[in-house]
């Protein structure tokens, strides 16, 4: 009797339990329903969900939304370029603009001989404290080659070679994250109209003197190559500034430019070219080079 | 007066002296697992707090006229049928399944209606609901509850069960928020390789959990510090 009463107390409680919060949470589903954007979900489908921050959202999921209320533009993602734009355009029935893929670009050309009147520095080995110390290096705008932009790249693309960053082209997706750490500003990222991009591989503002007393290959602001191709290239402050509005990479004028330049400072990144590679065919790659810090504390950003 | 004091001490004791993360060791998986910043763990603790005062406010209802040896419900069933009054129908082992079947839902409910109604704080703490339906921290405010339910002479009232619900959701927010600041120290520290990450956590858990031992026995000196102010 008393166990029949409690298992029929038992079964009855759980079942008037699980009717009353059904119902509840049914009507709770109906009554705060919150309509969500379908397409926000179909956007982050077809971003690559790298979550870099490279469109400057803070992730995939920002992005996403601000795309489907039509706040941001659907051609931002680096990650993805023009296949994830392309889907995001459709998703949202917009036209979409020729979109350029953008790519990073290092504004210095100096290895380590080329840079002169350098100082042992044995401090914290990042660009970003090395930075803040006067006399690490003669030049103050070009690359200290600690390679914190290295660090900063998920994507393997930007590596040291001989103390100056060097931006691997196959690998680059232009998620701006180098341009973000680099203590002095020299890396940029340029929209690639063509495979291959025509840089100013020199940071220096100062006057040609003063160059020449810290680098060896630094640009010293002559302006042959304004002369030669006027509307290509211009000068702001000391350096020129190529337009890449009217950049076109199979243009003679270009050849002319990079003849006339004494320093040789304007050259062609981006894909090598078949001459290149025809060059270097022979010879064998080598390993990863890793630079050899005497230090006994590891890979923490922090080396206190 | 005496009520006052016993809600002062049941909350003292909740957060400090028997903390849910550090003394019975329950609720570790948020505690390590959303640690590692102080303002998301703040907002855990605070979804914590909450929930777990929802659901001992829910539970203790149920407990008190339903499960509990003696509860009205049941009795007044067994009356009605002509069973003896002098034997109790005991529906306490439902209570683990009850108390998880009405965490769940009361959380559901409150995460729909917070985003429905209040979004930046759905944006800030909404994320965290849906993680601790089921974390045990919560589950264990409510047995507590429960164990003081089983002696029909010295019932818990509600007032009693929300200030162990709030003196332990604020134990774990205390616990939780102070773990995050030493980790976020820890990140700038250099670590032996092999207690990088989860082992050093661990290690600086632990050592928080002997140092929260020192607050046993401070119930007596908070019992007369209490009564004294009080009279």
């Amino acid at each position: 009797m008393l166990s029949t009463v409690a298992l029929i107390l038992a079964a009855g409680v759980l079942a008037v339990l699980a009717v009353g919060m059904g119902f509840v949470l049914g009507w709770a589903n109906r009554a705060f329903h919150v309509r969500t954007d379908p397409k926000v979900e179909q956007i982050l489908a077809a971003l690559p969900g790298a979550n870099c921050g490279g469109c400057g959202f803070v992730g995939c999921a920002e992005y996403a939304a601000a795309v489907a209320t039509g706040e941001a533009d659907v051609s931002l993602c680096g990650p993805g370029g023009a296949g994830a734009a392309q889907g995001l355009a459709g998703i949202m029935g917009v036209e979409l603009e020729e979109s350029l893929p953008y790519r990073a670009m290092v504004h210095c050309s100096a290895h380590t001989d080329e840079r002169l009147q350098r100082a042992e520095y044995r401090g914290e080995p990042t660009c970003a404290s090395a930075n803040l110390v006067a006399g690490v290096q003669g030049c103050t705008y070009g690359c200290l080659g600690m390679g914190d932009c290295e660090r900063s790249c998920k994507y393997g693309a930007i590596r040291v070679v001989d103390g100056l960053s060097t931006v691997d082209y196959t690998k680059c997706v232009g998620c701006k994250a180098c341009e973000r750490t680099c203590p002095r500003n020299i890396i940029t990222i340029v929209p690639f109209k063509a495979e291959n991009m025509l840089v100013v591989a020199c940071s220096n503002q100062d006057s040609a003197g003063d160059v020449r007393a810290v680098c060896a290959v630094g640009c010293l602001g002559c302006r042959a190559c304004t002369k030669v191709a006027p509307d290509l290239i211009s000068i702001e402050g000391a350096l020129p500034v190529i337009n890449y509005d009217n950049y076109d990479p199979t243009d003679d004028l270009i050849a002319k430019v990079l003849e006339k330049c004494p320093r040789k400072r304007l050259f062609f990144v981006g894909k090598p070219t078949e001459a290149d590679l025809a060059a270097v065919a022979g010879e064998e790659l080598p390993d990863e080079i890793q630079a050899d810090f005497k230090t006994t504390v590891d890979e923490t950003e922090w080396r206190g | 007066m005496e009520i006052l004091t016993s809600l002062i001490l049941i909350f003292v004791g909740a957060a400090l002296i028997n903390n849910f993360v550090l003394h019975y060791f329950v609720g570790i998986c948020p505690f390590l697992g959303v640690s590692r910043r102080v303002d998301t763990a703040f907002g855990m603790g605070c979804a914590v707090t909450f929930v777990i005062s929802i659901s001992a406010l829910l539970n203790w209802t149920v407990t008190y006229f339903v499960l509990r040896p003696g509860a009205p419900l049941p009795a007044w069933v067994w009356r009605s049928v002509g069973g003896d009054p002098g034997t109790q129908v005991d529906l306490s082992v439902l209570s683990y399944i009850i108390y998880i079947f009405v965490i769940a839902s009361s959380v559901q409910f409150v995460e729909m209606y917070v985003r429905k109604f209040f979004p930046p704080l759905y944006r800030s703490f909404g994320v965290f609901l849906p993680l601790i339906t089921t974390n045990c921290a919560i589950l264990f405010g409510s047995l507590e509850i429960l164990k003081h339910l089983q002696d029909p002479t010295r019932l818990w009232g509600l007032h009693q069960a929300l200030a162990l619900a709030l003196g332990g959701g604020i134990g774990f927010t205390l616990a939780i928020s102070l773990m995050a600041g030493i980790r976020e120290e820890l990140d700038m520290c250099d670590v032996p390789g092999p207690l990088k990450g989860a082992g050093v956590a661990l290690i600086v858990a632990g050592i928080m959990a002997m140092a929260f031992m020192g607050f046993v026995g401070v119930d007596k000196g908070v019992q007369s510090a209490v009564s004294a102010l009080l009279r």
